[in-house]
């Protein structure tokens, strides 16, 4: 089973070289296999991405690197420098953590303990691995916080987590990494929750360190644009096993794999307009029981007989680069063609065109943090934050204006005061010249019938306690007048199917359905009322990629179909491109720019819009540190500071 | 309709997996509704007739917890006394999770100046020792039984309101109360089918739990002479009146005494069970 | 600042409060259908009885004036005449307020650092021997009543084994830390109810902790096991531990009144029971005050504590 018999000779020592990883959860032959005979190797120095969607293991790998694998029963060796992680006593173990291998996390917020000044959490790792007094180990501390290109160090050193913003707690836990000197640094989604700018200058600062320091890196995402930037090598990871791996130009430009070439398809990204995504179809497998052939085969485009039967091993398809596929040299025959990822500016089709605007959002403006209705003695007012300020914007009918920003732009409060859940504190919102009730109680039925709303967490969008048959036929209970029985049945069956979904649903309840089922549901709950326009208020931005790009496409077809309007809240310039007709950008509360998406991504205008898309993490590997760098200093001084 | 869904959602999906401890809960649920209801006939005597003959005699085969300075037989007693001692509790439960939830749960939705005003009502009724405020208002109401429900109830209400407000304000916040809204549902609507259903389990684990904290604050207030009146089997009186005779024969205090601490227990176990059941993956709260 | 702003409010918060629960114990009083004269001389009494007490209570004037004679008589330290022993109130009560507050205090100080503890050394091994064995004694302890521990430790320790006196019978105005051997068994008992509840707060909390992101950063940071728990979790779960120990006074103080009257300790509690069965509404109303007062202060210095203890809102 051992697939790598090349690396294995190879005669440069390993900082990191797993062999034949498994990691079980749950006992017996129903135990939920999560990592299978997973094998790859880090040279000093070097940077290895391991790529996946929800699911893949990959940060099951990236925590048994530290042994850290709490109720898994883990098999394979796992050795660090030479030495094996597995086999080491307690105190061993605690010697290495922190000195010879440390940890980036995902959510930097909570992976600091808020009771402690965060001076103090980088200055006991170095206390605790290097015998030295308080006073040398809290200077050593605001030096490393120098490092990592934090203001005033000295002055940081003595705040709390909270008192800093996302992109200075990640620089914090990078600092805290690095305290002791490590030769692997394993990053489980360093960037991942952060906005888009300050996700550019985190990238910009790991490759800055990784070749000052030369460590060695471990990084886990889903983002493959992401990857490109850090990563000299990379492995791609689907249901725990590893499907290929190669260097991160022979992986992201010319894969090998069917799934990688899915996920590749189905990424929307801001050069390739406004072709129609390649969704992978089908959900992840149950890894409890492993079926005997290839994992992808059931989900897969070029599958053959043989796929089902047999599971495929790792066999290069060129010099260190390797595909787990039965048909890994016949793929170009066997996948269907897809369009070449050039850049065009073909228009988005669209079924109606021009004529007069179905909403106008005038003068939109709201703020928070009113003084309370009763006042208390003592109570602290806080001064009023303007989340939307005058916004004015106009959306043509079947078309979609997507509204884009990054955290706190106030695009989502925009969003909700269109569809009347928030009241605005001044400006109109008119459906066909007719002005709206600020809230959406006191509008009409007809008027409530033509806004619908898609939220973005599928998760707490459904009652938990309602069947599909409830959720998407109570909307036409209200507004269609059909109260029960067959002729309700009918028309929800006939929405699921729409979307993709059919009868077997109607008895779910949400806990019984994956993320992207539930958006469906969603989807067939809003088109219910046949609504004349949709608010999707970051519909994809919780789905995995294959997913998105499933419901990005569902969302199109349906606006085709009836000529819906969308007003399309993200921060994901990419999925915007593919789905707008009409683009704005949105920063502290104000429209900064608008335009079609050849104008507003071909040659943007406002400084701001420029650092934007300049900040975007493309496949392009390993970012060119020249004018984009320069562009992206500002960015940084703009929000990150 | 929703409520009834909801229960059958209930019965169906969790407790199918009856495991031996649930039917030890559930034995024990019939065992107590069976003495609630037929206890004076179980007995094998009578809780009040005296019998001067067998005063004062320490536990034997003919009387197995002893009898007290009357000649009654404590064993009988104990079996008559569990109505008047149980009864108050679930009716006192009962009524402060009803008021509770109601209170929270119009509070939590309607917030604004209603939830303000209701709140600091609860924070008033809040700032007594359970203990005290109960004693107070049976005092000014007088001893009978109906009065120490009124009493108990008043010290849950705000604990209930509390809990269900708080959980009514995080469900509040989800994104399927807003699609209700965006919809164009009523305020009764979505109180009634969209959040009721949500809150239901939490509800009956709370109900739960406070049939314990009755069961103690009820014979508390027995034990303090408040409420019951000589010569009700109530057990925590049993407990007053048998203190004197510790040194003389300890079986008078000392069998009640278990009886409320087999019973509360039992309660506290059956609760604690239906709060695990409530808690796990899939159940009635989301993620 | 934020911190001194926030002892402000709450204090302005707990005299609001006390306001209102002056003004429900004095309305709960009055208004409920049980009439205060009806009340002091049983319901056997001819109605012509009852008018000559009303008048003497001065029953007959307007709510609002009485209220506020009251209240003024309250502030001043006056709260009336004790109907049982026609006495003046209020130095009988700071008498037995001092009693009770010994027994309570004592309580806390040996209960909240002990439950704490606990609590911890539980939440280290979920499930295992040590944790099942205190969630067991938790469970037990939490679901009877202060008398019937009471009960079976007097049985136990002054009938069966007469080590300690199973009562204190002692004269009001005697200094209980005179005779320590006679409070040994209630606070035991007390003490043991307020373990039940408070390690399993802490217990509960420190679970949570333990599991957290930032204890799994200190973990992988190569700290030893002591260290992460008690510098890393341990403050995490301290502060919601005191607010809710400050909740457990209310406890406290109905277990005072179930103690105090199980083993004849001169307390607060056992004032009000007497007062209860002689049908004492004075005094009554007087106990009723000062405990709100007394359990609002509890709650007040539990929230001051808990805000010292935690950095983000100290900050």
């Amino acid at each position: 089973m051992n697939a790598e018999p090349m690396l294995a000779m190879s005669p440069e020592p390993a900082t990191l070289d797993v062999t034949g990883l498994s990691i079980t959860y749950g006992a017996g032959p129903q135990g939920l296999k999560a990592v299978r005979d997973v094998s790859f190797r880090i040279a000093p120095g070097e940077a290895y991405g391991l790529i996946g969607e929800s699911g893949s293991g990959k940060s099951t790998i990236a925590y048994a690197v530290l042994r850290h694998v709490p109720a898994g029963t883990v098999s394979g060796r796992i050795l660090l420098n030479g030495q094996d992680v597995m086999a080491m006593s307690p105190q061993t173990l605690a010697g290495i953590r922190g000195r010879v291998v440390s940890m980036i996390y995902q959510d930097p917020m909570s992976a600091l303990n808020p009771a402690i000044r965060v001076g103090e959490q980088i200055a006991e790792v170095i206390r605790q691995h290097r015998r030295g007094d308080r006073a040398s180990a809290w200077a050593r501390s605001v030096a490393l916080l120098g490092q990592v290109q934090l203001p005033l160090p000295a002055e940081i050193a003595h705040r709390y987590p909270h008192q800093l913003s996302g992109g200075q707690q990640q620089r914090v836990v990078i600092a805290m990494a690095l305290a002791c000197d490590p030769e692997l640094l394993v990053m489980d989604e360093p960037t991942t929750g952060l906005d888009v700018t300050t996700e550019a200058v985190i990238l910009d600062l790991i490759n800055d360190l990784r070749h000052a320091l030369g460590v060695a890196v471990l990084f886990i995402s889903h983002n493959m644009g992401v990857v490109a930037q850090v990563c000299d090598r990379v492995g791609v990871l689907y249901a725990g096993q590893l499907v290929e791996e190669g260097s991160t130009a022979q992986v992201l430009r010319a894969p090998r794999h069917p799934y990688t070439i899915g996920l590749m398809n189905a990424l929307p990204t801001i050069d390739r307009a406004a072709d129609r995504l390649v969704d992978i179809p089908g959900r992840l497998p149950d890894l409890r029981v492993v079926p005997p052939g290839c994992v992808f085969a059931p989900r897969c485009a070029a599958v053959q007989d043989i796929c089902h039967a047999v599971m495929p091993t790792l066999e290069p398809v060129g010099t260190g680069h390797d595909s787990r596929c039965h048909e890994r040299d016949r793929l170009e025959r066997l996948l269907p063609a897809v369009a070449p990822a050039t850049a065009s500016d073909a228009p988005l089709p669209a079924k109606a065109d021009g004529g007069r605007p179905l909403l106008q959002i005038v003068g939109i403006e709201r703020s928070f943090g009113r003084a309370p209705m009763l006042a208390l003695p003592f109570l602290r007012r806080r001064t009023p934050v303007r989340a939307v300020d005058d916004v004015t914007l106009d959306i043509a009918p079947g078309q979609t204006l997507a509204v884009v920003g990054e955290s706190g732009s106030g695009k989502s409060t925009l969003a909700r005061c269109v569809a009347g859940l928030l009241r605005p504190d001044r400006g109109d919102i008119r459906l066909e010249n007719q002005v709206l009730s600020p809230l959406v109680q006191q509008r009409t039925r007809p008027q409530q019938r033509a806004l619908q709303f898609i939220f973005q967490n599928p998760d707490a969008a459904l009652n938990p306690h309602w069947t599909v048959e409830r959720i998407v036929g109570r909307p036409l209970q209200l507004y269609g007048g059909i109260a029960r029985g067959a002729a309700l049945r009918a028309r929800v069956v006939a929405l699921l199917e729409a979307t993709k979904l059919g009868e077997r649903y109607l008895e779910r309840y949400p806990h019984e359905m994956s993320g992207g089922e539930k958006q469906r549901v969603s989807i067939a709950r809003a088109f219910a009322g046949d609504p004349r326009l949709v608010v999707c208020d970051e519909p994809t931005s919780a789905l995995d990629i294959s997913v998105q790009a499933a419901i990005l496409n569902q969302l199109r077809d349906l606006q085709q179909r009836h000529g819906t309007s969308y007003l399309f809240i993200s921060h994901d310039l990419g999925v915007v491109r593919h789905i707008a007709h009409r683009v704005a950008i949105m920063r502290h509360g104000r429209i900064v720019e608008a335009g079609t998406p050849a104008q507003v991504f071909g040659a943007p205008q406002h400084p701001y819009t420029q650092a934007l898309i300049a900040a975007i993490p493309t496949l392009e590997p390993k970012r060119l540190r020249d004018g984009t760098a320069g562009r992206l200093r500002t960015a940084d001084g703009m929000i990150d500071a | 309709m929703a409520m009834s869904q909801s229960l059958v959602l209930v019965t169906s999906r969790r407790w199918r997996r009856l495991d031996a401890a649930g039917i030890a809960c559930l034995g024990f649920v019939l065992l107590m509704v069976l003495l609630i209801l037929f206890g004076p006939q179980i007995a094998p005597r009578s809780a009040l007739a005296f019998d001067p003959l067998h005063s004062l005699e320490g536990p034997s085969p003919a009387f197995p917890f002893g009898t007290d300075e009357f000649g009654r037989d404590i064993f009988s007693r104990i079996i008559a006394g569990t109505r008047p001692t149980l009864l108050v509790a679930l009716a006192a439960a009962a009524l402060g999770v009803l008021l509770g939830t109601s209170t929270g749960l119009v509070a939590g939705y309607v917030g604004g100046a209603v939830d303000e005003a209701v709140m600091r009502v609860m924070d008033t009724l809040m700032s007594f020792p359970g203990l005290i405020l109960a004693m107070l208002v049976v005092v000014m109401l007088g001893p009978d039984a109906m009065n120490v429900v009124i009493a108990i109830a008043l010290v849950f209400w705000p604990r209930s309101a509390r809990l269900v407000r708080s959980v009514v304000l995080d469900l509040a916040t989800r994104e399927f109360i807003d699609a209700a809204r965006s919809r164009g549902e009523t305020r009764l609507f979505i109180l009634a089918r969209e959040l009721l259903p949500n809150v239901l389990m939490i509800i009956v684990v709370d109900f739960s739990l406070r049939v314990t904290a009755a069961i103690l604050l009820s014979a508390s207030l027995a034990y303090l002479g408040i409420g019951v009146t000589p010569p009700t089997p109530a057990w925590g009186l049993m407990v007053r009146d048998g203190q004197q005779f510790i040194e003389l024969a300890w079986w008078l205090p000392v069998f009640p005494s278990l009886a409320i601490a087999v019973v509360s227990i039992g309660t506290l176990l059956v609760g604690e069970r239906l709060r695990r059941s409530v808690a796990t993956p899939g159940g009635g709260r989301p993620r | 600042m934020i911190a001194l702003t926030f002892i402000l409010r709450r204090c302005v918060m707990l005299v609001l409060v006390l306001v209102a629960v002056s003004v429900l114990t004095f309305g709960i009083v009055n208004v409920l259908p049980g009439d205060v004269a009806t009340a002091v001389l049983g319901d056997m009494a001819s109605p012509e009885m009852v008018e000559a007490v009303r008048e003497r209570m001065g029953l007959d004037r307007p709510l609002d004036a009485r209220y506020l004679e009251w209240v003024g008589g309250v502030l001043h330290g006056d709260f009336g005449r004790s109907l049982q022993h026609g006495q003046p109130i209020a130095p009988m009560l700071l008498g037995r307020l001092g009693n009770s507050a010994i027994l309570g205090l004592i309580t806390l100080g040996i209960a909240a650092p002990l439950s704490i503890a606990l609590g911890v050394l539980a939440a280290l091994r979920p499930g295992h021997l040590l944790d099942r064995a205190i969630s067991s004694f938790a469970v037990g302890a939490h679901a009877m009543p202060e008398y019937v521990i009471g009960l079976l430790a007097i049985l136990c320790f002054s009938i069966w084994l007469p080590l300690l006196p199973g009562s204190s019978l002692m004269d009001p105005n005697e200094n209980p830390l005179n005779r320590p051997e006679a409070l040994v068994l209630p606070v035991g008992v007390l003490v043991i109810g307020m373990l039940a509840v408070i390690s399993q707060v802490t217990r509960a909390g420190m679970i949570q902790a333990l599991g957290s992101p930032y204890v799994r950063t200190a973990t992988l940071k190569g700290l030893p096991r002591w260290k992460v728990v008690l510098k890393h979790a341990l403050p995490n779960v301290l502060p919601p531990t005191v607010t809710e120990i400050g909740m457990y006074c209310g406890y406290v103080i109905g277990g005072l009144v179930v103690v105090e009257t199980l083993f004849s300790y001169a307390g607060l509690g056992q004032m009000m029971t007497n007062a209860v069965s002689y049908r004492d509404i004075p005094t009554i109303q007087a106990g009723v005050l000062v405990v709100a007062a007394a359990y609002g202060i509890g709650n007040l210095l539990a929230d001051v504590a808990a805000l010292l203890l935690n950095p983000r809102l100290r900050g």
